[in-house]
């Protein structure tokens, strides 16, 4: 019984019918059904799923967005019951759009992935400094740093916040993360960055192996 | 002159599928449904809250943004647009709470929103560009064409800050990101206008609006070299044409008649069957192609055949040898035929009602097909705006081209009168032509119509008044009667004919109380269309053939090395080959020439120039359809050829017709050949008559009144005359 709910919770939200996923998750807590298993199972599970057709182009962006905002509905129905029972994220990350770049359509996309991977997502926005970004990775005690730069003129500035980080000595206790249009994988590494993903769902799971491998 | 010019009243709108499509949501998704209800409620609420500033300003390109290709002191224009900071925040605010969807809808509203005052700004930059003499050689957007910093220095330059409160980030990112800047290189030539953006040059390749063209076209001609880029699905012709190149496509681009030929220089173009058609295998090696039938599925560089008409001025017995010097007249007016071919027009000096200069070029609608029935299709086909805008631009060429020459400003030219056939008036109105086509060929208007410079040409650059001469009935336009006006008819006591020898083959009949007029579908042969080597009257056009012992002997139009046959020629041709037995009654070649036509001469280049049996087939059924349409109006006229006092061969020849050799085809009656007068472009001759005369109008209305058309395509007669009249040299 407990099981085929969370089921039905996990294909509704492939789906993206908030509604249902809404209702199921309610009717889930009422049945005293553990809400990490909810979450796990249910809205995680599914939106990995989504992830995973995303990243093989069995499904796009119109359908990944509804399945996060279904998960985002169930979620915030979750979330007390989650504090109560003291569950943690798998991580968490801070993320933001580098000093001097504006856009902030692509950090969205993976700041939403990494919530429905099971991070706790904190956004800094854009035009984010050096300063702000450590600052607030410290305060939260965040596994992830997440920086996002689209041209070609903000991208030295990730350099500047490896940097800083190593400065103070804090490198080590984050892993940083790069995307954006102009970046790849050989800039990630001439600036000292720990990955850089093409995708956010890429995005998302690489962060999520990363911070599972660093916990082990 | 301003040097800034803010964009006031712009307007933000947005397009639901291109919205759609550019987060991938297509109507096979099966979210599609949700998502497009979603856009449905939020889209209205997202334009009212944008706030769509924008500025165009002249400046230089200063120092520290120069690049290799355009150095410091290049003149440039500014351009910056912006839709204001409102819909990215509800955008991020969406995303905050969970909402990816509207989130997402959000942000690609918004630069759809952004994207859709690009066409309102481009308005703009023509009008200023056009004030201030100038044409766009190039766009630049940084950071692929300019440095980033090239967007500082545009913030800077517009005050930015102080008109629009746009501010600019450390990365030279304008504030709010909703804006878009360009910078665009200038040019002295006017008729430069180079202002899209080319995706093929951006590096941003995950652009959800990035649009390839399917291949990128360098043009040689000479030194110069240009770069156009094709849509998908489009044939290379169809390309060149869009971008401004003259091809003269007689078949309508249905790779039969040969004439928008280029030679492929670098880059895949598979040889079709039309090719092999069109060209020797020599020539497909070196590359030749018919652009009509030529799908560029990779980047290509071509070059044009050198006998591009686009190069000629078409020439005429009536082009004065000599310019006259025409200043000195209080006013002038200019008279003005459009030919489905060609138009032609002379300038008339008020005073002294002088012509002064004449100045002809080709109908650029050709593209478009041959004749009338090709064109209307095409209107039909929704191209009706395109046909207009072509004919107000070979008008207006024409006319800055006349007075530029004659060195007459034009604010003095104060009457325009035009003639043309009622399909090219229509086309020129911008009347729908659904009803020209088809049974009971009724048009929209006929009448004489009064208009402004700006009513009819579209352009406010002179204040002329305009008059389109009426017309007699959908196939017997104002032309015809231009033409019955310009010889008289409303005054002739004795019956005279007229028959012009153009694509549609117009004629009328008859004398002051009573005409008759048909026309006859004689094609463009006469003019040198659908002939193989037929080409118009230019500069090295065979005009005059002479043939002894199969040997023959050739002039060209200025006596240039031979590029084609014109109209003339053709006629002379056949008349000649008939006259030496080497085409029979039936109008069969002689064996001999049968597979490989009849050697004419050979260009510059070598090519033969050749007569062939098609041309002879051609020219059969364009005789035979003006024979038969006249002998059917004497029969209705009730009476015979040698009743005829006077026969006025008009159009078509532009060249030094020889009567006999137009007899001898079989065109008209023997009867006629001491009273045929060629009297070139009777059309045009009626339009200047009008002009200086003070009852024209009324004159023109009588000749309307008195007019009967005669149906030929459904009338017995005709179609006996037709049969008898394939024949040749059997009087």
């Amino acid at each position: 019984m407990a099981e085929a709910i969370i089921e039905e919770i996990c294909d509704f939200l492939q789906k993206g019918r908030a509604k249902n996923v809404k209702k199921l998750v309610e009717e889930a807590l009422e049945q005293g059904i553990d809400p990490k298993v909810i979450l796990n199972d249910g809205l995680l599970n599914g939106m990995m799923i989504v992830g995973g057709k995303f990243k093989r182009n069995e499904v796009f962006v119109p359908e990944v967005l509804v399945a996060a905002r279904a998960m985002n509905v169930g979620l915030s129905i979750l979330e007390p019951r989650l504090v109560e029972v003291g569950n943690e994220p798998i991580g968490k990350a801070v993320i933001g759009t580098v000093k001097g770049d504006l856009h902030d359509i692509g950090k969205n996309l993976v700041a939403m992935m990494m919530k429905g991977a099971g991070f706790e997502v904190h956004d800094l926005g854009t035009d984010v400094d050096a300063e702000t970004f450590i600052a607030k990775a410290q305060e939260v005690g965040a596994d992830v740093i997440c920086m996002s730069a689209l041209l070609t003129t903000t991208m030295p500035n990730m350099q500047t916040v490896v940097d800083t980080l190593k400065e103070k000595g804090l490198r080590d206790q984050f892993i940083v993360m790069v995307g954006g249009a102009p970046v790849n994988e050989s800039f990630a590494e001439q600036i000292g960055a720990d990955y850089y993903t093409a995708d956010a769902a890429t995005a998302a799971e690489t962060a999520k192996t990363a911070v599972e491998a660093k916990v082990a | 002159m301003e040097q800034f010019y803010e964009l006031h009243g712009l307007k933000v709108s947005s397009d639901k599928k291109k919205v759609l499509d550019a987060i991938d949501c297509y109507p096979d998704n099966p979210v599609y449904d949700e998502i497009a209800e979603e856009y449905d409620e939020i889209f209205e609420e997202m334009l009212s809250v944008a706030e769509p500033v924008g500025i165009l300003g002249f400046g230089k390109l200063p120092k520290e943004i120069e690049t290799e290709e355009y150095r410091e002191g290049t003149p440039v224009i500014y351009t910056v647009t912006s839709i204001g900071g409102g819909i990215s925040q509800r955008s991020t605010q969406a995303f905050g709470e969970g909402d990816y969807v509207k989130g997402m809808l959000c942000d690609a509203i918004a630069d759809d929103a952004l994207f859709s005052m690009e066409d309102q700004l481009v308005e703009q930059l023509k009008l200023r560009c056009a004030e201030h003499h100038t044409g766009i050689l190039r766009r630049l957007e940084a950071p692929h064409d300019l440095p980033m910093e090239a967007q500082r220095v545009a913030w800077k330059y517009l005050e930015l800050q102080r008109r629009f409160g746009i501010g600019i980030s450390e990365g030279y990112m304008l504030d709010p990101v909703k804006t878009s800047c360009q910078v665009f290189v200038l040019t002295d030539d006017e008729e430069k206008f180079r202002a899209e953006h080319d995706c093929r040059r951006c590096k941003n390749v995950n652009c959800r609006f990035r649009n390839i063209p399917e291949a990128e076209i360098t043009v040689k001609e000479g030194a110069e070299t240009r770069r156009i880029r094709m849509n998908p699905g489009e044939s290379l012709m169809e390309g060149l044409i869009r971008e401004g190149y003259y091809i003269s496509a007689i078949c309508g681009g249905k790779g039969r008649c040969g004439k928008c030929r280029v030679q492929v220089l670098g880059g895949g173009a598979p040889i079709t069957a039309e090719d092999r058609k069109a060209f020797s295998e020599n020539e497909l090696a070196e590359g030749w192609r018919l652009s009509c039938m030529l799908y560029p599925k990779e980047d290509l560089e071509i070059s044009f055949a050198l006998d591009d008409e686009s190069q000629f001025e078409i020439l005429s017995d009536e082009t004065p040898e000599e310019q006259t010097n025409g200043s000195g007249e209080s006013a002038y007016e200019i008279a003005v035929d459009i030919g489905t071919t060609t138009i032609a027009m002379e300038l008339i000096g008020k005073d002294s009602g002088k012509n002064l200069h004449t100045v002809t070029l080709i109908n650029s609608q050709r593209l478009y097909g041959a004749d009338v029935i090709s064109r209307i299709q095409a209107s039909n086909d929704g191209k009706k705006e395109e046909l207009q805008k072509h004919i107000r631009a070979d008008l207006l060429c024409g006319i800055r081209k006349l007075t530029d020459e004659a060195q007459v400003p034009l604010s003095k030219v104060k009457r325009i009168a035009i003639a043309g056939n009622t399909t090219m008036g229509h086309l020129l109105m911008g009347y729908p032509c659904d009803t020209l086509g088809v049974y009971p060929f009724t048009p929209v208007n006929i009448d004489l119509i009064h208009g402004t410079f700006e009513q009819i040409l579209g352009s406010d650059e002179c204040a002329a008044e305009v008059i389109l001469l009426p017309g007699i009935s959908t196939y017997v336009g104002g032309d015809i009667v231009s033409g019955l006006y310009a010889y008289g008819f409303d005054n002739e006591e004795e019956v005279c004919l007229l028959v012009d020898l153009g694509t549609n083959g117009e004629m009328a009949i008859g004398k002051k109380d009573k005409i008759l007029v048909a026309s006859t579908a004689a094609g463009p042969a006469f003019e040198g269309g659908n002939i193989t080597w037929g080409t118009g009257s230019i500069a090295g056009a065979i005009c005059s053939v002479e043939i002894h012992e199969e040997k023959p002997t050739i002039k060209t139009i200025r006596n240039q090395p031979p590029v084609g046959i014109c109209g003339t020629g053709a006629i002379e041709t056949l008349s000649e080959l008939v006259r030496e037995e080497l085409v029979d009654s039936m109008g069969l070649l002689d064996e001999k020439y049968f597979s490989e036509g009849f050697l004419l001469g050979q260009t510059q280049a070598g090519e033969k120039i050749v007569f062939t049996q098609q041309d002879i087939r051609e020219l059969q059924l364009a005789k035979a359809a003006v024979r038969a349409g006249v002998e059917t109006l004497l029969v209705r006229y009730g009476i015979t050829a040698d009743q005829v006092s006077k026969v006025y061969l008009a159009g078509g020849f532009r060249y030094k017709l020889d009567r006999a050799k137009a007899a001898r085809i079989g065109m008209v009656p023997e009867e006629f050949l001491d009273r045929i007068h060629a009297v070139g472009n009777s059309s045009l001759a009626g339009a200047v008559k009008f002009l200086g005369q003070e009852n024209g109008e009324e004159v023109l209305q009588k000749i309307v009144e008195k007019s009967t058309e005669i149906g030929l395509s459904t009338d017995k007669n005709f179609n006996e005359f037709y049969m008898d009249a394939m024949l040749f040299g059997e009087e």
